[in-house]
């Protein structure tokens, strides 16, 4: 137990160093766009020497590169996100959105592993059938598709065309959608991302699930266990899928990084009030203390994937905690 | 005996002919390898004879603004809002895209190679720092830093540029698959019998590396290539439909983005496009399975 302790204490001395990378990277490419106080005449074009002198003040404006990105790293790190360039603080801008971007994300997550696992052994069981067929083609057209054209053309059908379901937002004004009911609208509004999200995951886990299972059913071991009389179920299962799953956990986990960064297009797709829709509304209008924010955040919750990722792939493989 | 001789030595000769003859087997590679030469022909068929300028708003004075699909053959899928011939941009776009997602590519390519191969070969301190480099890189929420990059440097920056910078970022984040698969066939190639007999006949290390190692290692790297001129795609249209992109140029997510503006009105000016991109993506995805099929024969059956 000691080694596993101390296999996750190394990971998480890792995200140390690439958050610290991610913060400097974004705090210098920010600081390019230039002063923000520039940024704010853009749009507030009446501001009297007060105002200016307070937001000069309250940036640091007047201090030299690295004393702005320490004072805003400390301030980061004692959880301050800082102050929009608008109106609010960012934290008040993106907090509440942290919660309704993982209520996509996990879901449409677990969803795809719960159908992609099962048809993914299908597939490979039954290598080069027609359902095999069927299923490697779908797959890589669900990989070769962005995902919010998908999400277009589901507004397009489920919106437009039949008036089954609403295209924006996570909850609508009024009326409700389905039976007058604020459960069964917000049902009927997170179908569509939902169901987009899930088909593009899918898509890439059946592929991942097929290929190394197709690998595992192929050595050794699967020979001896069917030789010694295991029935093909429990070879199935037990045997070959133990071993084919463990590599699959890995790619998942790493690519829910990318599932998070696929967000804003989705996200702003269908409305979804959610980090990355926040992210772009606030870079389309160079609010930059927010944008800052929510990149940090995202960062954050792609390390704790990462970290997870890690656990869970050591507890499944013993030899990974040598 | 010399019958037999030279029959070794054909076959060694023949690794790539040998592919090649596999990969001809595969439908669906072949297939893949058809759509990207035809992406190719019409990027260049829009970049050579532009018998109509991108962007051109012509139709917006003939009053065919806004046009259904398959009505006017001048304008078969179509005219947008503004009177952009959709079928046109489609067109256009296609350069724009691969000059993204194959440039980025060979970015990626050479900045992983090296790194990879310095990391796997040399070890020590600088291949340490630099493995340490490249798990830094892999982790990073790129999408957002992309766009993040693509927002403050166009606002600064020309707009001719745009697409350029759009290929520098996408390739300076898109190297640390390249770097991982390199170091790791490195460290394997290295160890074979017949790297240990190059350097017992007194071959140089860096002739070591790039006569005998890099060579070996480089069937992984173009299949992975393949497949990330695919994703480097996808995220430029994921960068352009945002709004992020450069709104002179023609892309297919800028087209994207103008349909959707309009979608209750007009479905095609978003549909269209988005086929051409399912369709470049899936040669690119597909020549990719292919190769992956015909140089790593361990793989199949």
């Amino acid at each position: 137990m000691g080694s596993l302790l101390n296999y996750i204490t190394r990971r998480v001395l890792f995200a140390i160093p690439v958050f610290l990378a991610v913060s400097i990277i974004t705090f210098l490419v920010t600081n390019a766009a230039g002063d923000p106080v520039q940024i704010v005449r853009l749009g507030i074009r009446n501001l009297n020497p007060a105002q200016l002198k307070a937001i000069q003040d309250y940036f640091h404006v007047n201090e030299p590169l690295y004393t702005r990105y320490f004072l805003w790293l400390s301030d980061l790190i004692r959880g301050n996100l800082g102050q929009s360039l608008y109106s609010g603080s960012v934290a008040g801008k993106v907090v509440p959105w942290i919660g309704s971007t993982l209520e996509l994300q996990i879901p449409a997550l677990l969803l795809a592993l719960a159908i992609g696992i099962p048809i993914g052994i299908y597939s490979a069981k039954r290598q080069y059938s027609k359902s095999d067929i069927a299923v490697t083609t779908t797959a890589i057209f669900g990989i070769s598709m962005p995902t919010f054209w998908l999400g277009i053309n589901a507004i397009l059908i489920f919106s437009l065309y039949l008036r089954w379901l609403p295209s924006f937002g996570a909850i609508s004004p009024y009326p409700p959608w389905w039976w007058g009911n604020i459960y069964t609208d917000q049902l009927a509004h997170i179908i569509m991302p939902l169901g987009v999200l899930t088909f593009v995951s899918l898509a890439a886990i059946v592929r991942l699930i097929r290929s190394s299972m197709l690998e595992t059913l192929r050595q050794d071991f699967i020979l001896a266990a069917r030789a010694s009389g295991i029935s093909d179920f429990r070879v199935t299962y037990k045997h070959a899928l133990k071993n084919a799953v463990t590599p699959v956990i890995t790619v998942v986990g790493l690519t829910f990084g990318t599932l998070l960064g696929g967000a804003p297009a989705l996200e702003t797709t269908f409305g979804w009030p959610g980090l990355g829709y926040e992210f772009v509304l606030s870079a389309t209008i160079l609010d930059l203390p927010v944008v800052l924010g929510i990149t940090m955040i995202i960062t954050a919750m792609v390390l704790a994937a990462n970290i997870l990722t890690d656990l869970v792939y050591a507890l499944m493989d013993p030899r990974v905690r040598l | 005996m010399n019958s037999k001789e030279t029959q070794y030595t054909r076959r060694s000769a023949g690794q790539w002919a040998v592919a090649w003859r596999r990969f001809k087997k595969n439908k669906a590679g072949l297939a893949g390898l058809a759509i990207v030469a035809s992406f190719v022909f019409l990027a260049a068929y829009g970049l050579l004879l532009d018998p109509v300028p991108a962007r051109s708003f012509g139709c917006l004075y003939q009053g065919c603004t806004n046009l259904p699909p398959f009505v006017d053959s001048a304008h078969p899928l179509g005219t947008e809002n503004s009177g952009i011939d959709v079928w046109n941009e489609i067109i256009h776009g296609s350069a724009g895209d691969l000059y993204v997602g194959i440039g980025a590519t060979v970015i990626s390519v050479v900045i992983g190679l090296s790194v990879g191969a310095v990391a796997g070969y040399r070890g020590g301190v600088s291949g340490a720092v630099l493995l340490g480099l490249t798990q830094i890189f892999f982790v990073l929420p790129v999408l957002v830093i992309i766009l993040l990059f693509a927002k403050i440097f166009l606002f600064l920056l020309a707009q001719g540029l745009a697409l350029s910078l759009i290929v520098l970022t996408l390739g300076l984040f898109g190297w640390p698959l390249f770097a991982f698969i390199a170091r790791g066939e490195i460290l394997r190639i290295r160890e074979l019998e017949f790297v240990q007999a190059a350097k017992s006949l007194g071959a140089s290390g860096s002739r070591t590396l790039f006569r005998h190692i890099v060579p070996n290692l480089l069937s992984p790297i173009i299949v992975l290539s393949s497949l990330a001129v695919a994703a480097n795609i996808i995220t430029e249209v994921v960068i352009s439909f945002l709004g992020f992109g450069d709104p002179t140029t023609s892309t297919w997510g800028l087209i994207i983005q103008e349909g959707f503006d309009h979608i209750d009105s007009s479905w095609w000016v978003a549909f269209f496009p988005g086929i051409a991109v399912v369709i470049c993506v899936l040669g690119f995805n597909l020549l990719g399975d292919g190769l992956s099929d015909a140089l790593n024969p361990r793989l199949r059956e």
